[in-house]
Order: C-alpha cells, then sequence, then structure tokens
C-alpha cells in the first residue's frame, strides 16, 4: 500500500515554518534576560540598577546643615512647603561639595506654579505673566523666601 | 524637579491655548498620542480593507472583482509591511522593538499587536499571495534572466511542481487561507478599535461599537483605496478599465458604506439620546475644535457626498456616460480616503483635546518637522504607496500571467476570467 504523500508545497511550508519557530525559540533564549521573571514581568537586576543610580537630590536636611537660617525664615512664610530643589535645582552635587554651585536661577519657574490657570485653586496666586510687569524679573518686586514682604 | 527655563516658560504658552478647565498635567504642548496614532490606525484599517476586497473574489467568488484580486492583495501587502512603522517612530528606541515578541505579556495590547500583525503577515497574506503566484513564479523564474530571474526563483522555494492536481492544491489552500483571512483582518483592526473602546475613562472612546466602528471604516477605507489605485494604475498603464469591475467595486463599496454610516449615526444618536455627563462636552468638541474635521471632513465629505454620489450611480448609473461614472467614481474614492482620514484624527486627536474635568479644551498644534510632525507622516502615509509600485512593477506585468492557479490580475482587455 502506498503511504500518503504529503505535496511538496505544504511540506516546504511546514519546514519553513518549523524554520521560523526554531529560530524564534532560539531567539527568545539568547534575548530574554536573564534575570527576567525572577519576581514578576520584569528583570530583576533592574531593581539593582535604579538602586545604584547616582543620587542627585540632596533633600531640606542637607541645605539645613549650611543654610538653616535661610530654611527657618522659609518655614515662616507660604513657601514653607515648597522644596528647596524645587527652585534651586538638584544639590546633592553641592552637598557633598560646597565648591560646586547650584543651578543659577532664571526665575522662569516662578510661573510653573503662578501662571494664571483657572484649574488652579483660588487662594494660590495667579498672574498672567505676559501682561505683568512684563520684561521685569519677578524678584525685583517679590523674595522668594519672604512672598509677604517686598524688597 | 531640574529647573528647565524651556519647560517652566512653555506653561505661559499653553496656558493661554488651553479654554476653560483643565488640570495642569494636562496642560501639555503635545498630547500623549499624536498624529502618528491617526495614521497608525488608517494604515491597517486599509490593510484590513484591501484584504477584504481580494476576499470578495477567493471566498464570495464574485467574478467581475478578479481583475483587482492581486492587486488588492499586494496592497494589503504594502500596507501592512508599513503598519507598525507609525508606533515605532511614535514609541522611539525602535531597536527595542523586539523586546514585547521575547518576552510578551497577555495583558499588553501592544504584545499581542506583534502576534496578531505576525499570524496576519505571515499566515494570512504571505501564504495567499504565495499560493496564489507560486505557478507564475515557477513559469518567471525559468523566463526572467537576471536580478528578477533571482528574486522569483527564491520565492518559489524550491518547489517546482506546477501540475494540474498541484495547481489545484494551490487554488484550495489560497481559498481556506482567505476564509480564515477574513476574521483574521477584523480581528486586525477590530483590536486596534479595542485598544480605544476599551479606555473606559474616556467617554469618547469608551464604547463597545468603537471596534466594530473600526472595522467598517476600515473596509470604505480599503474598498476606496483599492478603488483608486485600480484607476490610477489604469492610466498610468493606458490599459482600459474594467467598468464592470469597477462598478462592482463601487456597489460593495456603496454597500459598505451604508453601513458604516448607519453604524456610526446609531453611536451618536445612542450618545445623544442616552445624554450622560460627557455630551456637553463631546457636543462642544465636535461644534468646536473638530467642526472641520468631523463635520466637515469626516460627516460631509468622507460620509454623505460619497453616499449621494455612488447612491446617484445606483440610481442613475445606466444613463450615465462611463466617462462620468469614471470622474465620479474617483472623486468619491478619494473623498472617501479623506473622509477616513479624518476619522481617524476626530477619534486619536479628538479623544485628547477635553479635559478629564469635561470642562475645558486642549489645544493641539501640529509641527512641521520632528518624528512626530506632520513630514514624517505624510512620509509614512506615502511610503506603502512606494513599495507598491515595486510590487506592481513586479509581480503584475502588464502582460496577463500565464494560466493557473492564480487569478488574472491586470488583464488588458474588459473580459473577466476564470480562477
Amino acid at each position: 500500500m502506498q503511504r500518503p504523500r504529503i505535496p511538496p508545497q505544504i511540506l516546504r511550508l511546514l519546514v519553513l515554518t518549523i524554520v521560523i519557530v526554531t529560530v524564534y525559540s532560539i531567539a527568545r533564549y539568547f534575548l530574554t534576560p536573564q534575570s527576567f521573571g525572577m519576581y514578576g514581568w520584569y528583570r530583576a537586576v533592574a531593581l539593582d540598577e535604579i538602586a545604584a543610580r547616582p543620587t542627585t537630590y540632596a533633600g531640606r536636611k542637607a541645605c539645613d546643615e549650611c543654610h538653616s537660617e535661610v530654611v527657618q525664615r522659609l518655614a515662616k512664610y507660604e513657601h514653607k512647603s515648597v522644596s528647596c530643589e524645587s527652585c534651586h535645582g538638584v544639590g546633592q552635587a553641592h552637598a557633598e561639595n560646597p565648591d560646586v554651585a547650584v543651578a543659577k536661577l532664571t526665575y522662569s519657574h516662578c510661573v510653573r506654579c503662578h501662571e494664571a490657570d483657572p484649574a488652579r485653586p483660588k487662594w494660590l496666586k495667579q498672574v498672567k505673566s505676559k501682561e505683568h510687569y512684563t520684561g521685569q524679573r519677578c524678584t525685583e518686586c517679590h523674595i522668594p523666601h519672604q512672598p509677604n514682604e517686598v524688597p | 524637579m531640574i529647573m528647565n527655563p524651556q519647560l517652566t516658560n512653555s506653561i505661559v504658552e499653553i496656558l493661554p491655548r488651553v479654554e476653560g478647565f483643565a488640570y495642569p498635567n494636562e496642560a501639555t504642548t503635545h498630547p500623549l498620542w499624536s498624529v502618528l496614532i491617526v495614521v497608525y490606525p488608517y494604515v491597517t484599517g486599509l490593510v484590513a480593507g484591501a484584504f477584504i476586497m481580494a476576499s470578495l473574489v477567493r471566498v464570495f467568488n464574485v467574478k467581475p472583482l478578479e481583475p483587482v484580486y492581486r492587486l488588492s492583495l499586494l496592497t494589503s501587502l504594502a500596507f501592512l509591511l508599513c503598519a507598525p512603522l507609525p508606533l515605532l517612530f511614535h514609541l522611539g528606541h525602535p531597536e527595542r522593538c523586539f523586546e514585547i515578541m521575547m518576552t510578551p505579556h497577555l495583558s499588553s495590547p501592544m504584545a499581542m499587536f506583534g502576534f496578531v500583525y505576525a499570524w496576519y503577515l505571515m499566515a494570512v497574506l504571505l501564504l495567499e499571495l504565495w499560493f496564489d503566484y507560486r505557478k507564475d513564479f515557477v513559469e518567471w523564474s525559468k523566463a526572467e534572466p537576471g536580478l528578477r530571474g533571482i528574486i522569483y526563483r527564491s520565492f518559489t522555494l524550491g518547489v517546482h511542481d506546477v501540475s494540474d492536481p498541484a495547481v489545484q492544491l494551490d487554488a484550495r489552500m489560497g481559498r481556506i487561507i482567505s476564509i480564515i483571512g477574513i476574521p483574521s483582518a477584523f480581528l486586525l483592526h477590530g483590536y486596534v478599535g479595542f485598544i480605544f473602546g476599551s479606555i473606559k475613562a474616556n467617554p469618547w472612546w469608551g464604547n463597545v461599537l468603537m471596534p466594530i466602528i473600526f472595522i467598517f471604516s476600515a473596509i470604505v477605507s480599503g474598498m476606496a483605496l483599492c478603488v483608486f489605485l485600480y484607476m490610477i494604475l489604469s492610466w498610468a498603464r493606458r490599459t482600459p478599465i474594467d467598468m464592470d469591475c469597477l462598478d462592482q467595486m463601487q456597489k460593495f463599496l456603496f454597500f459598505a458604506l451604508v453601513v458604516d454610516a448607519a453604524i456610526e449615526s446609531l453611536d451618536w444618536v445612542h450618545r445623544l439620546y442616552s445624554a450622560d455627563e460627557s455630551i456637553h462636552i463631546l457636543k462642544s468638541l465636535a461644534a468646536g475644535r473638530l467642526f472641520y474635521t468631523l463635520l466637515v471632513g469626516q460627516a460631509f465629505c468622507g460620509t454623505l457626498l460619497p453616499l449621494l454620489l455612488l447612491g446617484a450611480i445606483q440610481l442613475f448609473g445606466r444613463q450615465m456616460a462611463v466617462a462620468v461614472r469614471q470622474r465620479v467614481y474617483l472623486a468619491s474614492s478619494v473623498l472617501i480616503l479623506v473622509g477616513v482620514l479624518a476619522m481617524r484624527w476626530n477619534v486619536v486627536i479628538g479623544g485628547q483635546l477635553f479635559s478629564k474635568s469635561l470642562r475645558g479644551f486642549m489645544d493641539y498644534k501640529l509641527e512641521f518637522a520632528g518624528h512626530e510632525g506632520w513630514l514624517a507622516s505624510l512620509g509614512l502615509l506615502l511610503l506603502p504607496f512606494m513599495i507598491l509600485a515595486v510590487f506592481v512593477k513586479l509581480f503584475l506585468p502588464l502582460s496577463a500571467p500565464p494560466q493557473g492557479g492564480g487569478l488574472p490580475a491586470m488583464k488588458p482587455s474588459g473580459s473577466t476570467g476564470a480562477a
């Protein structure tokens, strides 16, 4: 009795399919990171990699070590809940070595909170910066550490 | 936060463009999903629609459409090859794209798209094309010298059996694959609609009708593209247009458009009648920021006008001269193509133009250059046409292909051939 013969085009496609699946499996074996899936659907070593990143923010405590007078003054005014580094930029490098200067203030960041936006709460003072003393720096009239005072 | 004057200054530019009440984190220069995410469902829809046009011949045996069978399949392939590109451009880091295939997660629509895409490309389109062209590849590989010959020889995959039983088997396999292909095409594009429809936090998107709307708009756009390409190609090659074929294509296009328009109208009727809390903002959105793209582009130019034009042909086509019919067909297919693109814009961008508060609108100013600008989008929309030009040169020769398992492609005469 003659064995049923697989048509050549079907046979060729089957071989091709097996080749594709094999290549995919091999690629998957080599390209899946070693630690993948240890804890969940991610690389476990990513946790260590993230933890090993150098810190850039120093935190208010570090500022307080040298600038306690400013920090104490700030604590009495509206900006008491604003972090030092929100305006002065990241400070870890400066905390470790005072010779490294913190970023130069441009005062453009005031509008980040104070640009007029109906979505902001009413108690937050807001201005339309394009109409509010255009061309002048905010600090000419306002003291960021003592917002209620005038210079 | 690291101070970035550019970033902080952008708030000054953005806030005046916000209308009404929008949360601060919604006031951004660009919506999260840019114009490239408009191009992506558009291109995918054209793939599915062109395939449905081809399957009308294979599965439903609509003989008059045979002259566009291969053109439709090749169109589908050319657009499918470009379908993931807008996503890769949008996400950035295209070198990492393989990772979703290496460690796919079942809850990730993006990863599932990888498999749906691979299935549709390799198990449906390429297979159907291969079975359809196999006999021609064998004959062309013998007749053509040089690079073309090498290309055809490699596409035979080393199988040179073109005996009658082998060719009959090819035809049978092609039909089976085409039958599998219809739900696959629905799956491919239904998935795109599902991505939007499943976002229940957004009233513009979260809608069970969304996958169905996407499927039908895809069919309409794909068919319109086939009409457009068939006419342009015939004119370019100076071959007479088979009016039987064109009339039949337009008939299907008209019926698909009727269903599509009905479902999209149903969606609006349902929204307006149920009038949930979001209806006011959606009405303002339609009449305001989306006025030109939704009411003018999608509803009037892309739906109503083609419906009237094609409807008139259905009623009075017999009295119209062939040249008039052809112009109406070309105009309506272009209108539909633009209308469906406008529909994709309305869905993708429209859904990101209103605030989550339902009390305000954001703005989207499309940039010119940049990897998410309109120049990049235009390039991504033109690329499939360039690929298709190569396919047409290679796989749709002017002379009728040898008789066999495949269906005749662009035939110089107006007659119709047998499968």
